[in-house]
């Protein structure tokens, strides 16, 4: 099973293009890790405004977590985020620096 | 990263607390890592049922039995004794702002490897092995200079 943590600021991303967003994600998984990784799952949380800081200043920054089978090799994860960041930009309009794409094993403790 | 979940009772804080806090994070990691301040993201969670939160760099939870909570995720590699100086940091600077005591204050910093991670459309380094041109995209620290 594949799952992701969508967090996004209030204001920033749209609840109408979140579906799309999140087939983008689905499309990257199954061309990078293949289709018989098991469900994807999505969550999707929304930070209300003034409630996140980037640098100090209020963030708009959205962060794209998903915890995948382990075993998957370094060359593979980051083609994934590269796609998964590309896919993400490209949708919502936003740039690279407006989305943080973090791919765990997962049973990585932390 | 880092990313630093701040929990708090609801409507404890006002904004200019939150970015007077959230300021002294940046400031505290930036003292003590090489991190760029726009790399420093800080989330205000509030909560009248603390107790426990996910991990959001692991696949655990945090429980904490204080009124106030910082949950924190680094990249991967910095030694413990820098690992506690940052953690104290944060604590210390939340408690100067909002005049808490100490002791209503826990916290802990869970770390994923660096290379995990895509931040600004690149994966990020290692501690300690920041190239030169990672610092061009701090755009928040050149525009608030």
């Amino acid at each position: 099973m594949i799952e992701f943590v969508c967090v996004v600021q209030e204001g920033c991303i749209p609840e109408n293009i979140r579906e799309d967003l999140a087939n983008g994600i689905v499309k990257s998984c199954n061309e990078v890790l293949g289709e018989d990784q098991g469900p994807i799952i999505f969550h999707w949380r929304e930070i209300a405004k003034g409630l996140a800081f980037r640098g100090g200043y209020p963030s708009t920054t959205s962060q794209v977590k998903g915890k995948i089978p382990d075993g998957c090799s370094q060359e593979d994860r980051e083609l994934l985020m590269r796609k998964i960041c590309d896919s993400w930009s490209t949708i919502s309009g936003t740039s690279d620096d407006d989305a943080i794409i973090g791919i765990r094993d997962a049973t990585w403790q932390g | 990263m880092p990313y630093y979940r701040v929990i708090t009772p609801k409507n404890e804080l006002d904004f200019d607390a939150r970015q007077e806090i959230a300021t002294g994070f940046t400031d505290v990691h930036c003292g003590i890592s090489a991190a760029p301040r726009n790399f420093v993201h800080v989330e205000f969670m509030e909560t009248d049922k603390p107790g426990v939160i996910d991990d959001s760099h692991g696949a655990g939870q945090f429980s904490y039995d204080t009124k106030y909570y910082i949950a924190g995720g680094n990249r991967a590699g910095r030694p413990q004794e820098i690992k506690d100086q940052i953690l104290n940091g944060l604590i210390g600077k939340f408690c100067e702002v909002t005049g808490i005591s100490k002791n209503d204050v826990s916290g802990h910093i869970s770390e994923a490897p660096a290379k995990w991670t895509m931040e600004g459309g690149h994966v990020l380094p290692d501690p300690g092995e920041e190239p030169p041109e990672w610092y061009a995209a701090d755009t928040v620290a050149a525009s608030g200079s």
